[in-house]
């Protein structure tokens, strides 16, 4: 373990992140993340070398199959990646407002897991929604017992005034008798519910930037649709970044901005919404969206990428998705591929457009 | 699995004839007990007058919100559950009628081999201590409907139809991924040849891209083996994609049945019009088009469900009818059938056509 240790460190880049770069609205700034996990069956290459930011009041989605490393990422915006997992390369740089006309960037990544500034920073600037409400609410508290906690921890508020933040949040949420909830335990409440009341914690402090993963994927379509609403109204309101975690693309479709698919720890494509949709480049993202059953459409076969997922521990060499890949070239077995920038918001993780790499690539695709 | 015809020109000639299977009034009431000598305290109507028939070589889909009761239903078709009451009509291959929820479990062995299961969770649904080969055996072996050594051949047959090597008959669950396991699953149900086949959420715990892979072995199947699926899920794009007939439930009751491409574009009960807009659709431009009904409220206890339409708390139509007289589930025509009062009057809007 110590030796596999040392090579990344020495292997470790440092990028220079501009202190202010904040003319655009940017929140957080990730750049060539790289969280392993150190297993005793070998070394699991969970996410390797994202790249992203969030801007406030736009929803960045990230789609993916299981496995494909965006639950990681998005912990790792927290500094709640639990061992064996560890970031071992790169920046999350979070640019918030010191005071009236100060910013300050801070490079979350490098932040001690239990130290006293991301612990000012979870809950306050960045919250979370995660994907189980049933699992993600303590059985033995109340409901209000746990929205007042974030409160109390954030504001100073006492409990006075946090139980009526609390009251208000619950309102907000949507949830109805408001007084009588808070003292209820969660098991009381249904899964739409539970999901509600995660929201009002995540929300009760403002937050600029929400991270939602896969919050509705266990809920009903008629649930699911009020939640999307919710959020979507919430970020009007507060000029929220919303970084939205899901494997469902035709929730992808109503809510994104920004869409970043991932394979296997890359984010292969990344651009706007539309982009994704109608002039989809990368192979990944074209196959996975005519492997999808639309509402819309008749009864046809469904085209399918071919295998599957691999294991993690046996990550192919080159491009990862190239044995799944129906424009697979020679090359791609053993060159990886480097992201390649073919607009200005328009960003590719593959050969066939790397133009130092190969020549003869666009032929083939074509 | 080669490319073929169109599947709704093959299913339409298939659609004739007589039902395989009909469900009539089929109630299943579970006890609520209280206090330690077990006193039943009330009863929650799961599935509550529950009428439609599967035809021969169709995909029937069941859809509906979690705890409506479309387990259940499918549960009381292979009979894990004893139907409180209502009938089950079951056409054997002779042609001779049988009713499923009359038959005793001695009984109704004879039946376990003709209608079969596919599970939801590919994870817990398969015995870790088991071997694949046992897994896919054990229906036969309990039954006595082979020999031990057809019973290679057979297992071994079925694999390969499913999609996976039977070089990998003796290893274990563990060892296969969420998709081979689904494989497995639907090998578990298909070794029998059965001729009809429930399949609860069976693609639902799948990832997008084995999702897609599952679909189509599932539908190549069903053509070449010359299958009935009843196909209970609660994503709406997915029974849209394999069924040709979808019943929707509501808190135990069934509210419409109809053609899919019928109920998706033009629904007649509103319960189904707001699921229609509630489904998220792939398409970023259709997202201003788009006016989603929100429900109010939350789907009703099945244990104390409200009065009259069990959907008119939540329904933007109600009436003072609806308030006290409970829909009957009756014919619009055209095999459409609805459980509303105003089903005629109603112009409700369906999915829009891309």
């Amino acid at each position: 373990m110590d030796c596999v240790m040392q090579r990344i460190l020495i292997n470790k880049r440092e990028i220079k992140v501009p202190l202010m770069a904040n003319n655009d609205n940017i929140l957080i700034q990730v750049k060539d993340l790289k969280i392993h996990f150190f297993t005793n069956e070998g070394t699991v290459q969970a996410v390797d070398g994202v790249t992203f930011d969030i801007r406030s009041g736009k929803t960045l989605c990230m789609v993916g199959e299981s496995g494909c490393g965006k639950s990681v990422t998005a912990r790792a915006l927290l500094q709640i990646v639990h061992r064996p997992g560890k970031i071992v390369a790169g920046d999350i740089v979070l640019y918030r407002q010191k005071n009236q006309d100060q910013a300050e960037a801070i490079n979350i990544s490098k932040l001690e897991p239990k130290g006293h500034v991301i612990r000012s920073i979870r809950g306050k600037e960045i919250s979370m929604i995660f994907q189980e409400p049933m699992t993600s609410l303590s059985p033995m508290y109340t409901v209000g017992n746990q929205i007042m906690e974030t409160i109390r921890l954030h504001t100073g508020a006492d409990k006075k005034q946090a139980r009526g933040r609390t009251l208000e949040m619950l309102e907000f949420v949507g949830i109805p008798r408001p007084d009588r909830i808070i003292d209820e335990y969660p098991f009381r409440l249904s899964g739409g519910m539970r999901q509600r009341a995660m929201i009002a914690m995540a929300l009760s402090c403002n937050p600029r930037l929400l991270i939602a993963d896969e919050p509705t994927t266990a809920l009903d379509v008629t649930t699911q649709a009020q939640i999307i609403d919710l959020m979507q109204s919430l970020q009007k309101d507060y000029d929220m970044g919303i970084l939205f975690i899901t494997h469902d693309l035709g929730v992808v479709a109503e809510i994104a901005d920004n869409v970043a698919v991932m394979y296997l720890g890359n984010v292969v494509e990344y651009s706007d919404v539309r982009t994704i949709f109608h002039d989809p480049q990368h192979p990944y993202t074209q196959s996975l969206l005519r492997s999808i059953p639309k509402v819309t459409a008749t009864r046809e076969k469904l085209e399918v990428i071919r295998g599957m997922v691999p294991s993690p521990f046996r990550r192919p060499s080159g491009c990862p998705f190239h044995p799944r890949c129906t424009k697979a070239m020679p090359i791609c077995s053993e060159v990886e591929p480097k992201t390649v920038s073919l607009t200005e918001n328009h960003l590719v993780h593959c050969l066939l457009f790397d133009e130092s790499a190969k020549k003869p690539a666009r032929e083939m695709a074509s | 699995m080669t490319e073929q015809t169109p599947q709704s020109q093959l299913s339409s000639t298939s659609n004739s004839g007589k039902p395989l299977l009909e469900v009539k009034n089929l109630k299943m009431y579970f006890p609520i007990v209280k206090g330690i000598f077990g006193k039943i305290s009330g009863y929650v109507k799961a599935a509550d007058e529950v009428s439609f028939s599967i035809r021969s070589g169709e995909t029937l889909g069941l859809v509906g919100e979690s705890g409506c009761g479309k387990t259940t239903v499918g549960r009381c078709i292979v009979r894990a559950y004893k139907p409180t009451g209502g009938n089950i009509i079951y056409r054997r291959a002779d042609e001779t009628d049988v009713d499923l929820a009359k038959v005793d479990s001695k009984g109704l062995q004879a039946y376990r081999k003709d209608i079969r299961i596919i599970f939801q969770d590919p994870f817990s649904s398969l015995n870790p201590r088991m071997n694949v080969f046992e897994i896919i055996s054990e229906v036969l072996r309990v039954n006595n409907l082979c020999s031990p050594k057809e019973m290679e051949y057979l297992v071994a047959q079925t694999m390969e139809q499913c999609g996976l090597r039977p070089e990998y008959m003796r290893r274990y669950p563990h060892a296969f991924s969420g998709g081979e396991r689904q494989r497995i699953g639907i090998a578990h149900a298909l070794v029998t040849s059965p001729r009809l086949v429930v399949c609860d959420e069976a693609v639902s715990g799948l990832d997008v891209s084995v999702r897609a892979q599952i679909l189509n072995l599932m539908e190549d199947l069903r053509r070449d083996l010359n299958l009935t699926y009843l196909f209970i899920s609660h994503d709406l794009s997915v029974i849209r994609h394999i069924c040709d007939r979808v019943a929707v439930m509501y808190v135990g009751k069934l509210v419409e049945l109809a053609d899919a491409n019928t109920l998706y574009t033009n629904p007649l009960h509103p319960y189904t019009e707001s699921l229609m807009s509630a489904v998220p659709i792939p398409d970023p431009d259709l997202r201003e088009y788009k006016n989603r009904i929100r429900l109010e409220g939350e789907v009703a206890d099945p244990s104390n469900p409200p009065s009259g339409c069990y959907f008119h708390p939540r329904c933007r139509y109600a009436k003072d009818r609806c308030r006290t007289e409970t829909p009957e589930l009756r014919d619009l025509g055209n095999d459409h059938f609805v459980a509303c009062h105003f089903a005629d009057e109603l112009e409700l809007v369906g999915v829009r056509m891309a």
